[in-house]
């Protein structure tokens, strides 16, 4: 199933067949051929992973190459491919050319509702991490929008069920949930252990004496563009959460009121909020923050081009499962906002606050169409695009310059509201030490050890391999931190494309992958099995719980082998033959 | 230990190496430095020097530009050349010992440099503009087109497709490298082995010039085999890429030379009918 376009071998043959002789000519030979066009023969079955280089992620690749090897025993073709992150995202989740990636789902995924674009038919064919898998099923639509309009036990069962759904048909299989591994410095006492650095926020609890804290890692992407809109170019978003402002933020647990002073909410038949925003805030180029900004941003998050109804809307692929919570916005005066959601339960609608708000100076220009060289390519607009530097937002640190590639520094902005007395909010942010946030970026995850290691950096912002633990233990000065971390890997299958469009068939390929094996033989042990997106969350049902292996889709064999016997009758039943030890289905 | 660093001992250890390869080659020619051929010799190849020079500037920074297009217009060959040569970087990696980690890690960095820079001043210091030209012009070709297959194919070596298969030995051991590495170069840029090429192209300049320096072609033929084989041994090219390797170094030589003795004249008339065939010629070159 490569990407180019074959003759089917039936035709191919025909014609070779027509060319082969003069006596093709009779009419009864070209009858003859004309029925025979119609069948089609069978095809190998043939699948490509994209993925990460060793370079980029410490264990994308291998797993990769190890579902590759399950998969070639069970006689399907299949290569894999690695390429850079931002490739990647724009090949898979930009342009839809992948049959199969293996990606990190990004942080977001952690909160329910964040589900909905990612498996919602709605979001099909939408770009970014909305429903990169083209997976449509009218069941899990219903638990979606099911679980958006309850609250407790029933949004559980209703969460529950798309879980179990989703087990059973296989958009993505869950190959693993990684611990966070970070080497740390340990001569300046900062209090690692209580924050897990996923979260902007976190930085801010960290207490450093000297108030500089020097991150580094592989990730060169947040050097070159820091636009909170753009899809290729965010990992964490932890860089461009520092830098914006959103109008709540979820602190120890809580939807916590961050650039407005108070949010009340009012639910009729559906629910409403009002937003007083704080008092004096501005942008790091001095204006005012006001409620037009606000307004503005859930405009522009909801269609780029800040169109008219008529032309086609460009919404902000990582904003859209928010903004689509929101059904109007409008100022009520210079620091009030009313907004009124579309009808979904009070605490879905909370995550609709947790949007970066940006400065309408700023970004009123960057509606157009992009362009290159003055010449307007395609329909995405300026702002979906920009690299966005340096970035103008209202966060508790500011940019101070960047060495594309290379380097990054962040400082921390005087007199930030989140500083400033009454401003009712955690004692750890009022008293937060850190003055400076500098990035660096170097080859790999072991010369990312190594900057530690040496004292040239504080901590690892990526994600290190179990491979550099030992090296890690061995340093003087340095510690090891360990973290369970919500950011599984899956494998993606991209519905639309030939025999993966078959729930049957996703279904047998997750069977012969072994989780537990993974975590085990790739990963050393710094990993668990899971089966659903929402593992370690309240919302995940016990009957999806890892015991004795997958509850829904079992691995066909024992620690890692492959019983390829089953493994064939099972894509037997699902309808597929070999050929010789090949898969083969009916036609591609 | 900083890039700075790196670079400083990177510097130190080639002059080093310079200084003893001349001493001993002086001492087994018994041969002194003729005056004046070093002036004549600059003003000789200036302008092919000058090219070169312009090459790697451009090279330096328009890399990021490179990268760029390269996703953009480039083919992503990694899966092919894997298909095609299948794990033979990692049964290489099978022999692999501390002593022979260490041996190909500083040929790789230390005596590739070497490599490169000594002919340099081999042949600056040389009576005949001739290998020295020829050089100059072969390596121009050998970055030239190394740049424009870099942009137009994109591949990972060996320790980036096959972690776990294939160790990345280099980086694992000596991490600080990396920072000088990938100052000048890229992690997709593996095909073909510019590493080898370009000590490929030392080894026949050295073998077609061997009356220049006699005791030069052994050292340099040791040398170039060495890099070919660290760069598999430490997972960082692919055995395709050191094939190309050879394939570029054999005609940036057969180029360099024959615009070298167009140049700066023929000295031995025979050759010249046999430079009629240009890959034939190429070829014939190096059997002399």
């Amino acid at each position: 199933m490569s990407d180019q376009p074959r003759l089917p071998t039936g035709r191919r043959s025909v014609l070779a067949a027509l060319g082969s002789g003069a006596a093709a000519l009779g009419s009864g030979c070209l009858r003859r051929a004309r029925n025979l066009t119609g069948w089609r023969s069978t095809q190998p079955v043939e699948l490509q992973i994209k993925t990460l280089p060793a370079d980029a992620d410490p264990y994308a690749l291998r797993l990769g190459r190890r579902v590759a090897a399950w998969f070639r025993e069970a006689g399907i073709e299949v290569d894999v491919l690695p390429m850079a992150e931002q490739e990647l995202v724009r090949q898979c989740l930009l342009r839809s050319e992948f049959d199969l990636f293996v990606m990190r789902l990004p942080e977001t995924f952690r909160d329910p509702d964040a589900l909905t674009t990612l498996l919602h038919s709605r979001f099909a064919d939408a770009p970014g991490w909305q429903n990169p898998f083209s997976y449509t099923d009218l069941d899990a639509d219903a638990t979606i929008e099911r679980q958006r309009r309850t609250s407790g036990e029933q949004r559980r069962e209703a969460l529950a069920d798309l879980q179990r759904t989703i087990a059973r048909s296989q958009p993505f299989t869950m190959l693993t949930v990684p611990d966070d591994v970070r080497a740390a410095r340990t001569d300046d006492d900062t209090n690692w252990r209580a924050a897990d650095l996923t979260d902007p926020m976190d930085y801010l609890q960290l207490e450093r004496g000297d108030g500089q804290l020097r991150v580094v890692g592989t990730d060169r992407r947040a050097t070159t563009n820091l636009n909170p809109l753009s899809v290729e170019f965010r990992r964490s978003g932890v860089l461009t959460g520092l830098l914006y402002d959103p109008l709540a933020r979820p602190l120890d647990g809580e939807y916590t009121p961050w650039l407005a002073s108070s949010i009340e909410f009012a639910t009729d038949e559906a629910p409403t909020a009002q937003v007083t925003l704080r008092e004096d805030v501005r942008w790091h180029d001095g204006e005012s923050v006001t409620a037009d900004d606000v307004v503005f941003t859930y405009d522009l998050l909801a269609d780029t081009t800040l169109g008219d109804d008529e032309s086609a809307a460009v919404p902000s692929p990582e904003f859209r499962g928010r903004r689509t919570l929101v059904d109007a916005v409008s100022v009520v005066d210079d620091r009030r906002v009313a907004l009124s959601f579309v009808d979904v339960d009070e605490d879905v609608a909370r995550r609709a606050l947790t949007a970066p708000i940006l400065p309408e100076h700023v970004w009123r220009d960057r509606t157009d169409p992009a362009a290159i060289g003055g010449i307007p390519v395609g329909t995405v607009t300026e702002a979906l695009v920009t690299n966005n530097i340096p970035p103008v937002g209202s966060g508790p640190f500011e940019f101070v310059r960047n060495t594309p590639r290379e380097r990054l520094l962040l400082e921390r902005v005087d007199d930030h509201f989140s500083t400033r007395e009454g401003a009712a909010l955690p004692d750890w942010i009022a008293d937060s030490t850190l003055d400076a946030l500098s990035v660096r970026v170097v080859g790999s995850d072991v010369a990312a050890v190594e900057a530690v290691t040496d004292g040239e950096a504080h901590v690892t912002g990526t994600a290190v391999g179990a491979s550099t633990v030992p090296r890690i233990g061995r340093a003087e000065g340095t510690e090891l931190l360990v973290r369970r971390s919500g950011r599984p890997y899956v494998l993606g299958y991209n519905t639309g494309r030939p025999h993966l469009s078959n729930p049957r068939f996703r279904h047998t390929l997750a069977r012969l992958i072994d989780g537990a094996h993974l975590g085990e033989d790739v990963l050393d042990g710094y990993a668990r099995p899971a089966v659903g997106p929402l593992q370690g969350t309240p919302w995940y049902p016990d009957d999806l719980a890892w015991d004795d292996g997958n509850p829904v889709v079992p691995f066909l064999g024992e620690n890692g082998e492959l019983n390829t016997e089953a493994a064939r009758e099972s894509f037997r039943e699902a309808g597929y033959q070999y050929d010789d030890e090949t898969l083969v289905g009916g036609a591609t | 230990m900083s890039l700075l660093t790196v670079l400083s001992n990177v510097v130190a250890v080639v002059l080093l190496l310079h200084l003893v390869s001349l001493g001993t080659l002086r001492w087994l020619s018994g041969a002194g430095v003729r005056r004046g051929s070093l002036r004549e010799n600059v003003r000789a190849v200036g302008p092919t020097a000058a090219v070169l020079g312009a090459l790697l500037l451009a090279n330096g920074t328009v890399r990021d530009v490179g990268v760029q297009l390269s996703w953009l217009i480039g083919i992503n060959v990694t899966g092919a050349i894997h298909a095609i040569e299948g794990g033979f970087v990692a049964d290489l990696q099978s022999f692999a010992a501390p002593p022979l980690t260490a041996y190909f890690s500083f040929v790789y960095v230390f005596g590739y440099v070497f490599l490169l820079t000594f002919p340099i001043v081999l042949y600056v210091l040389h009576d005949d503009p001739r290998p020295l030209s020829a050089t100059l012009v072969a390596y121009a070709l050998n970055y030239g087109i190394g740049l424009l297959c870099y942009v137009l194919f994109v591949a990972y070596g060996p320790r980036n497709f096959m972690p776990g298969a294939v160790e990345s030995l280099l980086f694992a051991n000596w991490p600080e490298v990396q920072a000088l590495t990938s100052q000048v170069n890229e992690n997709t840029n593996v095909f073909p082995s510019l590493h080898t090429s370009l000590s490929a192209t030392v080894a026949l300049l050295a073998a077609r010039y061997r009356s220049t320096a006699p005791g030069w072609l052994p050292i340099a033929a040791v040398g170039a085999a060495s890099v070919a084989l660290a760069t598999m041994y430490l997972g960082i090219h692919w055995l395709t890429d050191v094939l190309a390797g050879f394939l570029l170094a054999a005609f940036s030589v057969g180029v360099g030379a024959r615009f070298a003795e167009r140049r700066h004249g023929e000295d031995e008339p025979e050759s010249r009918e046999r430079l009629h065939g240009t890959a034939g010629g190429a070829v014939e070159q190096f059997r002399r």
